[in-house]
This record gives structure tokens, C-alpha cells and sequence, in this order.
């Protein structure tokens, strides 16, 4: 076997000028995402019963219990379809198919992560002492003040190591986003590689592409962590 | 100032109080003793509405509250007239000392920044803690860390502070500076209200004595009256468990 080498640095950079395409695919979702699942881990985590509960507990489970490559295939198979029935309906002149296949991949992302990420955000909350919370009210604080100046810096501090983890699973992710014919990292090292059959060198520069913004991501959260969690400096010794 | 009346809660099956008076004037050192679940500590929790308690009235200045039916606008007038002291401190972790002491002020209250540094700056000084004002709570010992905590609880000038057994969880070496400080500030005259199991730090600081059992009170009077002359039976019982170990540390 033959590595052809102009092959393998031509297609590193095709497949770098992919890179902002994962990264959106990463960053667009994780943001679309936090308000929802803030709101669930706080509904999740009330005491007593609560009639959101069920539906929510539910959610989660469901997006947990299914492969995402199955999530791809159901919302790129249904949506565009239910989109343009609606369109239909309402007499709007838009083509749902004409659209940009990334519209469909943020919003497969952005749903898989609500349900993660949810769930990260319920444990970190889960481990700020309820005392916190006491003694925040008793300063004078509203609940919501408590919660932005008080509770959620220590519960973002707690969640880093998870949310690390679900970002860095989020970046290998979007490499499923080909089956939508999004044209990030993995899917051009695909076509290039198609012409003449140099699969091995893509595969080769793609890989090389993830272990690269995996590493950076894992460090700038392990950064993250440390600066924003410097008060329990004392603690680590 | 403060008068509470009839407070009764349960949990589950549990009574724990069951109909509990209590009066606060300005200048009062009011301290609650009583031996272990006898609910102290839930009378004070009610007392902030920490906890809610099933049925009792409150009257705080002219303000009058139903404790049980209060509404989240009530208990937040409440809670910006008094100040709350609790066991294990909880201090705001990612705060520093200083933080700990004015977040009440500028996000509470709404006090500009430069003024509540100084207010806070004051506060920490008076617990002896100037010099500590940047260290978080994790760099603190558990006495300076409850002290940072009275700290916080003076900054406000709150009209009652409510101090949940401040000294129980810290080593005995540390017990006596968190007590000095809140001597001096009986010496000034702030109105508090003590659950403690300092006896000779109650029979020091106390102008009114509550003894409590079985979620009832019992004896309530100067602390004179409650240490030499109880009337009842279960106080004198309880003196006398906890008096002679009182001995060793004199």
C-alpha cells in the first residue's frame, strides 16, 4: 500500500478550511441549548411534584436511551417533509428544500444536548450545598439573584469536567452530520477521497483534524476550571 | 419589636413545635437553651421563614404576618429587617470575605459598591478580620469563617440577628473568639436572638433566658432567675446534666 503524500497535505487543508463549519456545528448548538436545559435541570430538581416533571424526565430519557445517528436519520427524514406540509398549509412561498442542511443539523444537535447537557447541569446544582441558597436569601438576595451571583458560579465550576466532556463528545459528533449532506470535516475528506479512491489518507487528515481541536478544547475547559473555581484554591493542596 | 405567637409545625408525624410564644424588644438578648430536639432551631428557622411553619402569627414592628399563609413579598420584608447566624456558616464559597459581607448590600439592597466596601470593611474590622477581607472562606479558619459570617450578618443593620448555634461546629479552641464577638455586640446593645449550649456564655450575654423542651417552652425569665432559682422541674434537670461539665472549662 501506497500513501500518497501530496494527496494526504492537499486534503489536510481542505480539510481545515472545514474546521469553522464543526466548530459552529459545536458552539451553535451548545448555546441554542443552555437556556432549555437550565430550565429543565431546575424543573428536575424542584421538590415535590410538579406537572412539568413527567414530560421533561421523559424527554431526557428518550434522547438518552436513543443512538444519535438515529435522531439524524429521524429529523432529516421528517422535518423537511413536516416543514413543507406547514408551509403548504399557511401558503407561503418558501421551498423547505432549498435550505441550507445545517439549519436541520443545529436543530438535531441543539435537541440532543438540551437532554445532556441537562442532566450535567441537575448533578452541578445538585452539589451546591442547600445552605447556599439559605444563606443568599437571608443576605437580602431574591431566588433568582441567589441563583446568578451565588449558585451558579460554584454549580458551573462543578460542571466543567462534564461539560468538557460533553463538548468534546459533541465535536466527534457533528462528524455524523454528513448524513444530512453538511459539508463539514468528515464529509469533504469523504468526497476528496471518492475521486481516486485515497481513503486512507483522508481518514488520516481527518483524524489528525479531530485530536487537534479535541486537545485544544479540553484545554481551554481544563483553564476554564481553574480560573473559575480559583476560590477553592486552598481545597486542592 | 418582634413577637411571635402560636407557631406550630410537624414534620411528617413529628410535632416539633407545638405552640411556641416568643417576645423580642429592641436591646434584647434573648437566648434559647434546651437539650437536642426539643426544636430550638426550628423555632428560629420559623422565625426567618427557612422553614414554614404550619400555623403562628408574627408581628414585626407594625408589620403583622400570618407565618403559615406569608407571602414571598412578606418574607423578603422580613428577611431585609433581620440577619441570619447559622450553625455551619455558610459562607458564599466563591465569594472572598469581603464579597461575603457587601453582596447582601449592593445586590440586596441595592447600595452602590464604594459605600458597601466600606460598610463591609467596618464590619470585618469589627470581627477582627480587616486583614483577612480578600481570602475565601476555604483559606479561613471555621472561628474566622463564623466571624466573616457575623460579619455579614451586622453589615446590614439588621433590626434582630438570629444566631443558630453559632459555635457548635467549630473546634473548642476556636469557640471563644466567635463568643467575644458577639459579647461586644450585646455590649452595643444589637437585639439578637441566641440558640446556643454555651451555658456560661447564656448566663454572660443574656437579658431574657427561654427554656425550651419537647417543642414547648418551659421557664422563660432573666438568666439569674432560669441558672439559680429554676422553678421547674425539667430546667432543673437539664442544669444539672449540663452544669457540672460547665466546671471543667472555668
Amino acid at each position: 500500500m501506497e500513501i500518497n503524500y501530496k494527496f494526504l497535505i492537499d486534503t489536510f487543508y481542505i480539510v481545515l478550511a472545514a474546521v469553522p463549519t464543526t466548530l459552529k456545528l459545536t458552539i451553535i448548538p451548545l448555546l441554542a441549548a443552555a437556556p432549555f436545559a437550565f430550565t429543565i435541570a431546575l424543573i428536575r430538581l424542584q421538590k415535590g411534584k410538579s406537572l412539568w416533571k413527567v414530560p421533561v424526565s421523559a424527554y431526557v430519557t428518550f434522547v438518552r436511551g436513543t443512538p444519535i445517528v438515529l435522531q439524524i436519520l429521524m429529523i432529516y427524514s421528517l422535518l423537511p417533509s413536516l416543514l413543507n406540509a406547514l408551509m403548504k398549509a399557511w401558503s407561503f412561498d418558501i421551498n423547505v428544500f432549498d435550505w441550507d442542511p445545517i439549519f436541520y443539523a443545529y436543530i438535531v444537535f441543539t435537541l440532543n444536548i438540551i437532554a445532556l447537557l441537562s442532566e450535567v447541569l441537575r448533578s452541578a446544582f445538585g452539589s451546591v450545598e442547600k445552605g447556599q441558597l439559605e444563606a443568599a436569601e437571608c443576605a437580602g438576595l431574591t431566588k433568582v439573584q441567589a441563583y446568578v451571583h451565588i449558585l451558579l458560579p460554584q454549580a458551573m465550576v462543578v460542571a466543567m469536567p462534564n461539560l468538557c466532556n460533553l463538548t468534546v463528545n459533541l465535536i466527534k459528533g457533528t462528524s455524523l452530520a454528513f448524513l444530512m449532506t453538511v459539508k463539514d470535516m468528515t464529509a469533504v475528506a469523504k468526497v476528496s477521497a471518492s475521486y481516486g479512491y485515497n481513503y486512507i489518507e483522508a481518514y488520516l487528515d481527518v483524524f489528525v483534524g479531530y485530536i487537534i481541536i479535541c486537545s485544544i478544547a479540553q484545554v481551554l475547559f481544563h483553564f476554564a476550571e481553574a480560573h473559575m473555581g480559583r476560590y477553592r484554591l486552598s481545597k486542592q493542596k | 419589636m418582634l413577637k411571635v405567637k402560636n407557631i406550630y409545625k410537624k414534620y411528617k408525624q413529628e410535632e416539633v413545635l407545638k405552640g411556641v410564644d416568643i417576645t423580642v424588644e429592641k436591646g434584647d438578648v434573648v437566648v434559647v437553651l434546651g437539650p437536642s430536639g426539643s426544636g430550638k432551631t426550628t423555632l428560629l428557622r420559623c422565625m426567618n421563614f427557612l422553614e414554614r411553619a404550619d400555623q403562628g402569627e408574627m408581628e414585626f414592628d407594625t408589620i403583622s404576618i400570618d407565618m403559615h399563609k406569608v407571602s414571598s413579598k412578606e418574607i423578603g420584608k422580613i428577611r431585609q429587617k433581620t440577619a441570619f447566624v447559622f450553625q455551619n456558616y455558610n459562607l458564599f464559597q466563591n465569594k472572598t470575605a469581603l464579597e461575603n459581607v457587601t453582596t447582601g448590600l449592593i445586590v440586596g439592597r441595592g447600595i452602590v459598591k464604594t459605600k458597601a466596601v466600606e460598610i463591609g470593611m467596618k464590619a470585618l474590622e469589627k470581627v477582627g478580620l480587616a486583614d483577612r477581607a480578600s481570602f475565601y472562606p476555604s483559606q479561613l479558619s471555621g472561628g474566622q469563617q463564623q466571624r466573616v459570617g457575623i460579619a455579614r450578618a451586622i453589615a446590614v443593620e439588621p433590626d434582630v440577628i438570629l444566631f443558630d448555634e453559632p459555635t457548635s461546629a467549630l473546634d473548642p479552641e476556636l469557640v471563644g473568639e466567635v463568643l467575644a464577638v458577639i459579647k461586644q455586640l450585646a455590649k452595643e446593645g444589637k437585639t439578637m436572638v441566641i440558640v446556643t449550649h454555651e451555658m456560661k456564655f447564656a448566663a454572660d450575654v443574656a437579658t431574657n433566658v427561654v427554656f425550651m423542651a419537647d417543642g414547648k417552652i418551659v421557664e422563660e425569665g432573666p438568666p439569674k432567675e432560669i441558672f439559680l432559682r429554676p422553678k421547674e422541674e425539667r430546667t432543673k434537670t437539664f442544669l444539672r446534666r449540663i452544669l457540672p461539665q460547665e466546671e471543667y472549662n472555668i
